[in-house]
């Protein structure tokens, strides 16, 4: 935000309560996430459920974000940053709630699995996924801060969470290679893998997102990519 | 606190009612005063538009007046009235006495002959007949007529004699007095006597003196307030000339009557007494009421106008005389009339420059000798026949008039104007 | 291109500086707008472009202003040439106190634009059909003009201005005292315009600025800002008084 503020008290004031709406929306999304990823690396299906049940209260915030950047766009007119204050809180509110609902998804696909999986892939999943949750904190830290070098740190290192989600998948096939049975648990493993991988990627447009709230430009070129990926889930 | 408040409400709403009351009763006492002086006004000069005529048989014998049986015009223009006046005047009381017969020729004006003659004149046919004939009363039986006149006086304190007035009130029980309009009062030029005096001559003299007026201070005063206003650079020279201006406005008008005395008669000999010089020196006096006028009149012009001319590419002299000007001309010539209506009232500075002379002669240029309306009013009043006193009433009433048409002109020419262009 | 080059521009009120070196090019046919806080020289400036400060007797302006590779500001400059190759419409409709017919025939007439009855009746048509007017006063163009609405008279102006073929409309606020209609109807005229002039335009509405032009300019105490292309100024500018003055957060 800028230092000085508005002539409109109430215009100060709505914008400061979208921004805050954001964040706590954040906060939401960064539990789910975590509580997701605790869920299936110690097989506790009470937070699963949990996140499954929390997942209506993300999808509330989205909603009165969107009323929120309707009531601005279509009263206040905003400019310049607070143009791009009340867009992109519309964009990140829309990022957030996919990642929320990513980490439902993966909830649900938690309690379907088997009580024991191996150790090296569970090590994979929770490699690759400690990194989104960091990745999806350093985010909303820089969007609290509007720091654009923090939001340019985080759509780099999309390649790395690539690269983890690679290893992972690897860990996933061989885990389906090993026996028959494996079939159905490995197909869970692979859409929670790619649902990690997409929170991921979502938290990339959000650093998009923050950059061009921050500078007002567009990141340029296209997002860094990792080694291929051997297999692919969607797409 | 509460009753505080309504107590101060209370005070606020008395005040604002006794501020009322006063200005209600001052307008009140302004429209008193004014009926009071209508009243007297009119109460005394009314009787100014009527005239007393007695009517006497004339008989028109063409032996006494030395004429031929068929006349010639020339000849009834040279013949001798005078006898057959007299002996008219004096067939009113058979058994009169010298002293006797020359108060009845006095019953009426010394005009009388004259009136005799024209009858005879505008009627050729009557010569040898006898008819009776209006003739113009003494201002005096005027006066007795209209009842202005204490009858009761010693008669040694009055201008009328018991006899005249035996003989009048005969004549007035034979319906041989009569009261008609007085046009001469209108037609007549100033005289000695109170009957035929008339407003002809000052009425001109107004007249002239306004219209030499408008013609030199108008063309000057528009130029002035336009290059003042419009075209002269803002420096303290100007600001000293508007100072002046201003200034001169408050003169006395008197001291402009001694400017024309002193140069007008003075250095450049112009005719003393004519509205000439009288026009010259109320120009002065209204030049600069008619620069203020106009500069405040070319002020109140919106400056966008101007803006807008400019910005078409107009020149300075342009957007002045296209849009400016026009603009301006109401207020302008509503300024001017009132100027004009104020120099019509002047009277100080026309009788030092000598209008208050007695002129006898209706004038037809202003290079004739001349009174005013204002100057004519100032020597009645200085009379002392009572016919007079009636008579500056009247003269009032006709400047007052003079001054409401021109008024109303002012607000109609300022109506019209605006009308066109709003 | 560039159809007009100030360079260093600087304005007095007497003692008092109201401009501070202003260097902006304007382009040709092309919308700028000039934005600011009031009292911020943005009106003055746009009165430099057509010597209209000349009106006011303490005010003085140095540097140059090159208009078709002139300078505006030589002793050499005819005011009246200069005036009718630029055209100017003000704030509040200014309409002559005279019919149509006469405020549109006013300019070619001074300029000797017409040579007959016929011709002048062409330039009054082709005028009032640019500023969308014809439709609407055909009948009555002997009618005075102050007796149409507020946006008709100033559509009447931009008329008048437009009847010279001036090659830049200098607009000073041209909406700020119409309704949004009528406001909407000057807007997409300007749009039209600037087919074949250059239009500058002072505005206090930032949204109207964003709205009709493609260049802005920002003004603040005397000094030029920031400009650039419209949508720069009003997504991202750079400088923060900018930032400040088109958000609201000072004004």
């Amino acid at each position: 935000m800028s230092e000085a503020p508005h002539t409109v008290k109430s215009y100060e004031e709505e914008l400061k309560n979208l921004n805050s709406n954001i964040i706590k929306m954040g906060g939401f999304c960064e539990e789910a996430l975590g509580k997701a990823i605790q869920a299936i690396t110690t097989r506790n299906s009470d937070h699963a459920e949990s996140v499954i049940k929390d997942d209506e209260k993300i999808d509330k915030f989205e909603t009165l974000i969107e009323q929120q950047v309707v009531n601005l766009i279509a009263l206040r007119q905003p400019m310049a940053i607070d143009l791009r204050e009340t867009v992109t809180a519309l964009k990140i509110s829309s990022d957030l709630e996919r990642i929320g609902d990513l980490a439902k998804n993966i909830s649900k696909r938690t309690l379907l699995l088997n009580e024991y999986l191996p150790k090296n892939l569970v090590d994979a999943l929770v490699r690759v996924s400690s990194n989104v949750q960091k990745q999806l904190k350093s985010i909303l830290d820089a969007y609290l801060d509007r720091s654009s070098s923090m939001a340019m740190n985080v759509w780099e290192s999309d390649e790395k969470i690539d690269d983890l989600t690679n290893l992972c998948m690897q860990e996933v096939i061989k885990y389906l290679k090993e026996n028959e049975k494996n079939l159905d648990d490995g197909t869970h493993l692979l859409f929670v893998t790619k649902n990690i991988e997409r929170i991921g990627d979502h938290t990339t447009n959000v650093a998009e997102q923050v950059y061009y709230l921050v500078t007002g430009e567009y990141l340029e070129g296209d997002r860094p990519k990792g080694t291929e990926p051997i297999v692919t889930g969607e797409k | 606190m509460n009753k505080n408040k309504e107590k101060l409400l209370a005070k606020r709403y008395s005040s604002e009612k006794r501020f009322q009351f006063l200005g209600k009763s001052a307008i009140f006492m302004a429209l008193l005063f004014l009926a009071i002086f209508i009243f007297k006004i009119f109460s005394t000069g009314y009787t100014a538009f009527q005239k007393t005529w007695l009517i006497v048989p004339v008989n028109f014998d063409a032996e006494t007046m030395y004429l031929d049986a068929n006349p010639s015009k020339e000849d009834l223009e040279e013949a001798d009235y005078f006898e057959i006046s007299l002996q008219s005047m004096f067939n009113l009381d058979k058994n009169a006495n010298e002293k006797q017969q020359n108060e009845l020729k006095k019953m009426v004006s010394y005009f009388f002959e004259r009136e005799i003659k024209q009858e005879l004149i505008n009627d050729p046919s009557l010569l040898g007949k006898t008819k009776d004939v209006y003739i113009t009363a003494s201002d005096d039986l005027d006066q007795v007529f209209k009842g202005n006149y204490p009858r009761d006086l010693p008669e040694n304190q009055r201008r009328v004699t018991d006899y005249q007035l035996k003989i009048f009130d005969q004549l007035v029980e034979q319906g041989k007095v009569e009261s008609k309009f007085n046009l001469s009062f209108f037609t007549y030029p100033d005289s000695r006597e109170a009957e035929l005096a008339g407003i002809a001559s000052s009425f001109m003299g107004s007249i002239f003196s306004i219209l030499v007026c408008l013609a030199i201070a108008f063309p000057v005063a528009v130029l002035a307030a336009i290059y003042l206003e419009e075209f002269a650079p803002k420096n303290r020279f100007t600001d000293f000339i508007e100072v002046n201006i201003n200034n001169l406005a408050a003169v006395p008008s008197i001291v402009f009557g001694l400017l024309g005395l002193g140069i007008l008669l003075a250095v450049f000999q112009l005719p003393r007494s004519t509205p000439l010089v009288g026009g010259i020196t109320l120009s002065l006096m209204t030049l600069p009421t008619i620069i203020i006028a106009c500069r405040a009149s070319l002020k109140a012009v919106p400056p966008s106008i101007r803006e807008a001319a400019l910005a078409m590419g107009a020149s300075r002299m342009q957007t002045t005389m296209h849009h400016t000007v026009p603009l301006s001309m109401p207020g302008t010539l509503s300024g001017t009339i009132i100027g004009l209506a104020q120099a019509l009232g002047e009277t100080a500075p026309l009788i030092l420059i000598g209008m208050v002379a007695f002129v006898n002669t209706i004038p037809g240029s202003p290079m004739d000798p001349a009174a005013s309306l204002p100057v004519q009013i100032y020597i009645w009043a200085e009379s002392a026949e009572r016919g007079f006193v009636e008579k500056v009433s009247a003269c009032i009433m006709v400047l007052l008039g003079f001054l409401i048409v021109m008024n109303l002109f002012a607000q109609i020419i300022r109506h019209k104007f605006e009308k066109k262009w709003s | 291109m560039i159809k007009i080059s100030a360079k260093n521009v600087d304005v007095f009120y007497g003692k008092k500086q109201a401009l501070f070196n202003i260097n902006l090019d304007i382009e040709e046919n092309q919308v700028t707008a000039l934005i600011g806080p009031s009292g911020c020289g943005k009106s003055t400036f746009l009165r430099c472009l057509n010597r209209m400060n000349d009106v006011i007797d303490i005010c003085k302006v140095q540097g140059e202003i090159v208009i078709n590779d002139f300078n505006i500001n030589d002793k050499g400059c005819d005011v009246v040439r200069l005036r009718e190759k630029i055209g100017m419409v003000f704030q509040k409709p200014n309409p002559f106190p005279k019919t149509l017919y006469e405020n549109i025939s006013y300019g070619p007439t001074i300029h000797g634009m017409a040579q007959s009855k016929q011709e002048m009746d062409e330039i009054v048509e082709t005028s009032l059909k640019k500023a969308a007017l014809w439709e609407e006063v055909k009948d009555r163009l002997h009618e005075p003009g102050t007796g149409l609405s507020g946006g008709q008279q100033q559509r009447l102006c931009i008329a008048r201005a437009i009847s010279v073929q001036p090659e830049v409309i200098l607009m000073d606020e041209p909406c700020s005292a119409l309704d949004p209609i009528a406001t909407a109807q000057i807007e997409e005229l300007i749009d039209e315009l600037k087919k074949e002039h250059t239009i500058i335009i002072v505005t206090h509405s930032m949204a109207q600025a964003a709205r009709v032009s493609q260049r802005t300019g920002f003004f603040h105490l005397g000094e030029l800002i920031e400009h650039g292309s419209t949508d720069k100024i009003f997504k991202n500018p750079d400088n923060t008084k900018t930032q400040d003055y088109i958000t609201g957060r000072f004004g």
